[in-house]
């Protein structure tokens, strides 16, 4: 294989495999993220329901962007404040070298702001002959070693406090021994001088507020309130897509964004600003301006872009990295350009090129946790799988995703010449050939192939037996019940039979996933389509569609109606899908069961299989369990267990080796526990917790009585 | 007064690593902002507009102690050089935040906000009466302020010390504005 994206990001995760104290440090970074900020959404009043509101906001103050713009310009005005609508970053840049000029600046005071990161205006700044200053601690420790930010919050999460206090010994001169305390001290000495004697002071906004013309800077150092009033010239670059129409709304975003990020109700600061205040009495203040600087650089584009616009609601809190999986082992040096993590791939594919963010885009193995905790809910999987969709126009897909995305097509081949290719798939030198030929790591256990699918045990068997039924159900099998379990599949729709359900297996594809994973939209489109034609004959006449694979329920709840454009048969279909369990429930609901199996004793560990956790996160199922006696805990990280549907099938870094990486942790977690064997409802999971803990690993109807 | 909600206040503010001080009157505030004041060996200290009882007793106190006491109006051509060595600055608040555990401020002049920004403990002050429950009830205080100030105007959120978790994910106080941060509530 010539150099690809793929062999360059291979590189980077063996380097970042291979940095253990780093890869700890990132780990707890993100633990901590995202367990604070679960414990803070669960006291908001309504919890989880602020992302509900955030997103109606969002999509309100983009619907009427243009005019927002207009509004805050006109109020900002008004208040004494400059107003520069930069097309793009040249022009930015153009303007704040031109105030420089004017003031004769020599010192540029900057506070976090990762749009003027996006334009890259240091460079030209320092070559024009000023010193500019990052003040926010992170910023300022990877500023002193020309590094990029390691993570959107924490930049400088992979230095210890050893590396830190050597980058001050060495920008101080002075003595700082190896403590965090004193370093912070000996930062506010160094950095103190340059909030005196900025000539700029250069800001991002986290809001802008069109009723007011007001822009909102959060901080918790305080760094962006000396940085936006000591110097005469402030500077605020800011997206577009930040303001906002009233107050309400910025107090909305103030509270979304810190609480996302790390479970702070709000920053320690603040600050919201109107035109430019004198700085105390005296005509020492007659030359003291504000210059806000509203960006489009692509986002009136990206607006523009079906499949992009989503991304403009993005209040840039890191959640998404919080949760990311494989951004948690590698961090924002490989995964990321400027904008890192998730929602770093649309972003740096609409303002710095589609090139720059297959870079990195098949980090993502697309489990949509980052869809689950984005305040603003948005749906980053499907963009990711977008640019990777637009991406294989410039690099075509590797052969292994191209396989795997193929899954089905294999699955009938290994099904129609079973038990003989049980037997390949069991012989090494085959597996080592499949290894090298096709990128399918040799030592995963692939669960064998059975020759009388379940599509075809349904066919011989006839359709149900079942006298005046009471409900009707179409089951959605997808591959592994339909291929490799087609027993599961039978005793899932025995159960529903026994419970006064008519049940048919109406002609289906498999659900398509990998298509959306790997990024080959036409295809998940083509199946999507076909599924959903074949699904809605079956809900005009009263079936509701029943599936056990969690991410067959995700695709036809969340995937389809989306790739279908939101058309009326895919979301009668999404409506009338249920997870198996969750069915289950409402029959048991109905009519509680008299001959239900006991289990009273037995003690499992639940694993949430990631597309779950957008439906019921397994909850049906723990039910289901302990109303036989059961005890059931759920065991997790907050994170996905590294398989990531067939990501970690793949042999290599991009593949097995990150997805045992991601998985180590929950190992651990299940081998330490004292439970009999895990539960979990994903085929997929299975593989990956069955050869990681060594337990085993059941689909709740599988635990032997 | 609601008793709950400055309770609610205090065990937010608390828990963001401020000092809460519950006092009876504008006399007892200032009473306990002067022992602030001492218990810190202030030499140097600034105040923004605070009301009369509080501004002239610390006035005339700081003078009989030899504390170099700075007040509004301030000389704009001596800042920020002169306020980078006060040791504390005192603060009057507009309201508060019970759900938040914040302080907010407003200012049509930068030195004030400097104040409670450049010395290592801040003394924030307001009445128990003006803490409001929660966040989304600032936005009527907010607007009345921009509409009453029709150019320019800042508000400030003051939640605690300044922090940053920047080193190792520690918490750390007082990397850039205060590592101490008192707010008195006036009953």
């Amino acid at each position: 294989m010539t150099e690809s994206s793929h062999t360059r990001l291979n590189d980077k995760i063996q380097q970042a495999l291979s940095r253990k104290g780093i890869r700890d440090a990132l780990y707890t970074a993100m633990k901590r993220g995202r367990d604070n900020r679960n414990q803070a959404v669960g006291l908001l009043p309504g919890g989880e329901t602020f992302r509900k509101k955030v997103r109606e906001t969002k999509l309100r103050c983009q619907s009427k962007q243009d005019e927002l713009v207009d509004r805050f310009a006109e109020k900002a005005r008004q208040r004494g404040a400059s107003v520069f609508l930069a097309k793009d970053g040249a022009e930015a840049i153009a303007y704040v070298l031109k105030i420089a000029k004017e003031r004769n600046a020599k010192i540029v005071a900057k506070s976090k702001s990762l749009t003027s990161e996006e334009i890259e205006i240091n460079a030209p700044l320092e070559e024009a002959g000023m010193e500019v200053i990052e003040t926010d601690l992170g910023e300022l420790i990877i500023q002193q070693v020309h590094e990029k930010p390691f993570h959107l919050v924490f930049p400088a999460v992979h230095k210890t406090v050893a590396d830190v206090a050597e980058i001050f010994r060495k920008a101080t001169g002075e003595e700082i021994p190896n403590d965090a305390d004193e370093v912070m001290k000996a930062v506010r000495r160094y950095v103190r001088p340059y909030f005196l004697n900025a000539d700029i002071g250069m800001t991002g906004a986290n809001v802008g507020i069109a009723e007011l013309g007001v822009i909102v800077i959060e901080t918790n150092e305080g760094n962006a309130r000396l940085v936006s009033s000591i110097p005469d010239v402030h500077v605020c670059i800011m997206g577009r897509e930040k303001i906002v129409e009233t107050v309400e709304d910025a107090l909305q975003m103030m509270l979304a964004h810190p609480i996302s990020a790390v479970g702070q109700h709000l920053t320690t600061y603040e600050t919201l600003m109107g035109g430019r205040s004198p700085l105390g009495q005296g005509e020492a203040n007659s030359d003291r301006g504000s210059h806000l600087i509203i960006l489009d650089n692509g986002r009136t584009k990206m607006r523009e872009d079906p499949l992009m616009q989503d991304a403009l609601n993005c209040i840039r809190c890191a959640a998404c990295m919080n949760i990311c999986p494989t951004y948690g082992v590698v961090g924002g040096h490989a995964f990321g350009y400027i904008y890192p993590g998730p929602i770093g791939i649309p972003w740096t594919a609409s303002v710095h090129g589609l090139e720059k963010a297959g870079e990195f885009a098949h980090l993502c193995v697309s489990c949509g946790l980052c869809r689950e905790i984005c305040p603003a809910e948005i749906d980053i999987p499907m963009m990711i799988s977008a640019v990777k969709d637009r991406y294989s126009a410039i690099e075509k897909h590797p052969l292994v995703n191209r396989a795997l995305m193929a899954a089905e097509t294999m699955a009938k081949v290994g099904s129609a010449t079973a038990p003989l290719s049980n037997l390949f798939l069991k012989n090494k030198s085959f597996r080592s050939q499949m290894e090298k030929i096709v990128g399918i790591d040799q030592r995963r256990q692939l669960p064998p192939f059975r020759r009388r699918t379940l599509a075809k045990r349904f066919d011989t068997r006839g359709a149900s037996k079942v006298s005046h039924p009471v409900h009707h159900v179409a089951f959605f099998a997808d591959i592994y019940a339909n291929y490799n379990a087609p027993e599961l599949g039978m005793a899932a729709v025995e159960l529903l039979e026994t419970r006064g359900c008519k049940v048919l297996m109406p002609p289906q594809k498999g659900c398509g996933y990998p298509y959306i994973g790997y990024g080959d939209l036409t295809q998940a489109r083509k199946v999507a389509e076909e599924n959903v034609r074949s699904l809605a004959f079956y809900t005009q006449q009263g079936y509701d569609i029943v599936s056990i694979e969690p991410t067959a329920v995700y695709c036809l709840k969340i995937s389809y109606p989306k790739l279908l454009d939101g058309r009326q048969d895919a979301i009668d279909v999404a409506n009338r899908t249920y997870e198996y369990f969750e069915y289950l429930g409402l029959l048991e609901a109905e009519k509680p069961d008299d001959r239900r199996i006991n289990l009273t004793g037995r003690r499992f560990g639940f694993h949430i299989p990631c597309h779950q956790r957008s439906l019921g996160a397994g909850a049906q199922a723990m039910t289901y369990l302990k109303r036989r006696g059961a005890q059931v805990e759920v065991i997790e990280t907050g994170t996905c267990c590294g398989m990531a549907g067939t990501f970690g099938l793949k042999e290599g870094m991009l593949g097995y080796e990150l997805s045992q990486a991601v998985g180590q942790p929950l190992f651990d977690l299940f081998k330490t526990a004292s439970i009999e064997a895990i539960v979990t409802e994903s085929s997929v999971c299975k593989i990956q917790l069955l050869e990681g803990t060594g337990l085993r690993v059941y689909h709740p109807l599988e635990i032997p009585v | 007064m609601n008793d709950g909600i400055v309770q609610r206040f205090k065990a937010k503010h608390e828990s963001l690593a401020g000092i809460v001080h519950l006092v009876d009157g504008l006399d007892s505030a200032a009473d306990r902002v002067f022992s602030i004041l001492e218990e810190k060996k202030a030499a140097k200290v600034a105040i923004t507009e605070l009301p009369g009882e509080i501004g002239h007793s610390l006035e005339q106190r700081c003078a009989a102690t030899g504390m170099n006491f700075l007040k509004p109006p301030f000389n704009g051509a001596e800042l920020p050089a002169e306020f980078d060595s006060i040791q504390v600055g005192i603060t009057w608040a507009a309201f508060a935040i019970a759900e938040t555990g914040s302080l907010v401020e407003f200012a049509t002049d930068d030195s004030f906000r400097l104040v409670s920004a450049l010395p290592l403990v801040h003394i924030g002050v307001f009445q128990a009466a003006d803490i409001i429950e929660s966040l989304s009830e600032a936005a009527a205080p907010i607007r009345n302020f921009y509409n009453e100030n029709p150019l320019n105007a800042s508000v400030s959120f003051i939640s605690g010390p300044s922090r940053t978790a920047d080193i190792e994910m520690r918490l750390i106080l007082g990397v850039h504005g205060p590592a101490e941060t008192h707010a008195i509530v006036v009953n």
